[in-house]
């Protein structure tokens, strides 16, 4: 496994992870503004920002670790 | 009893949130940047088979060839940046001599076209 391929594969994670979450936060966004807050535009615009920030959060955490590898575990029947 | 319908509707407004919330936490979208791309793998690889059942429920005959096999969603975004930066800084560095050769092109055939 190349080092410089372990860079690329973090950023594939980091761009993943940033589409789940911002999908995620905006999804979120519609639920609460449908539930609670009568079809308002700020929730949804509320929890996009958060699952933004969230994916940043996680691709910072991802980058200035490393020695953390990411592995599988495999069941050994 | 208004009372009592309003705290009724509240408490199904609250579970129906908390129900999604969970939802989102147990498909581990609001996890670890790990997580979150499984999650958007696991997507990708139902999608497909998704698309065919719903095309065959709704009655949409889909001939092979109308339609193509369904694609696999296989995108590494830092491979294609790779592959754009190489093809940029290729075309780059080889942009001078086709300048070149252009230009030396270009004047023949205006010479041509004088003579």
């Amino acid at each position: 496994m190349a080092s410089e391929g372990e860079l690329g594969r973090k950023w594939d994670r980091c761009m993943a992870d940033s589409a789940v979450k911002l999908g995620a936060g905006f999804g979120l966004g519609i639920v609460f503004s449908v539930i609670f807050f009568k079809r308002k535009t700020w929730p949804i615009a509320f929890g996009s920002g958060m699952g933004l920030g969230m994916a940043y959060s996680n691709c910072q955490h991802d980058f200035q670790s490393p020695y953390l590898l990411h592995g599988k575990f495999v069941k050994v029947s | 009893t208004v009372a009592a319908f309003d705290s009724f509707r509240f408490v199904i407004k609250g579970s129906l949130a908390g129900a999604a919330v969970y939802m989102a936490y147990d498909q581990g979208l609001l996890g670890s940047g790990t997580q979150g791309a499984e999650a958007l793998r696991k997507a990708q690889a139902a999608l497909p088979p998704a698309i065919q059942e719903w095309t065959s429920y709704l009655g949409w005959e889909v001939r092979a060839a109308q339609l193509p096999p369904t694609p696999k969603f296989d995108f590494s975004p830092s491979d294609s940046w790779n592959k754009g930066v190489q093809t940029v800084m290729s075309a780059l560095s080889v942009a001078p001599t086709r300048a070149c050769e252009y230009t030396v092109e270009g004047w023949k055939y205006v010479k041509d076209l004088v003579k």
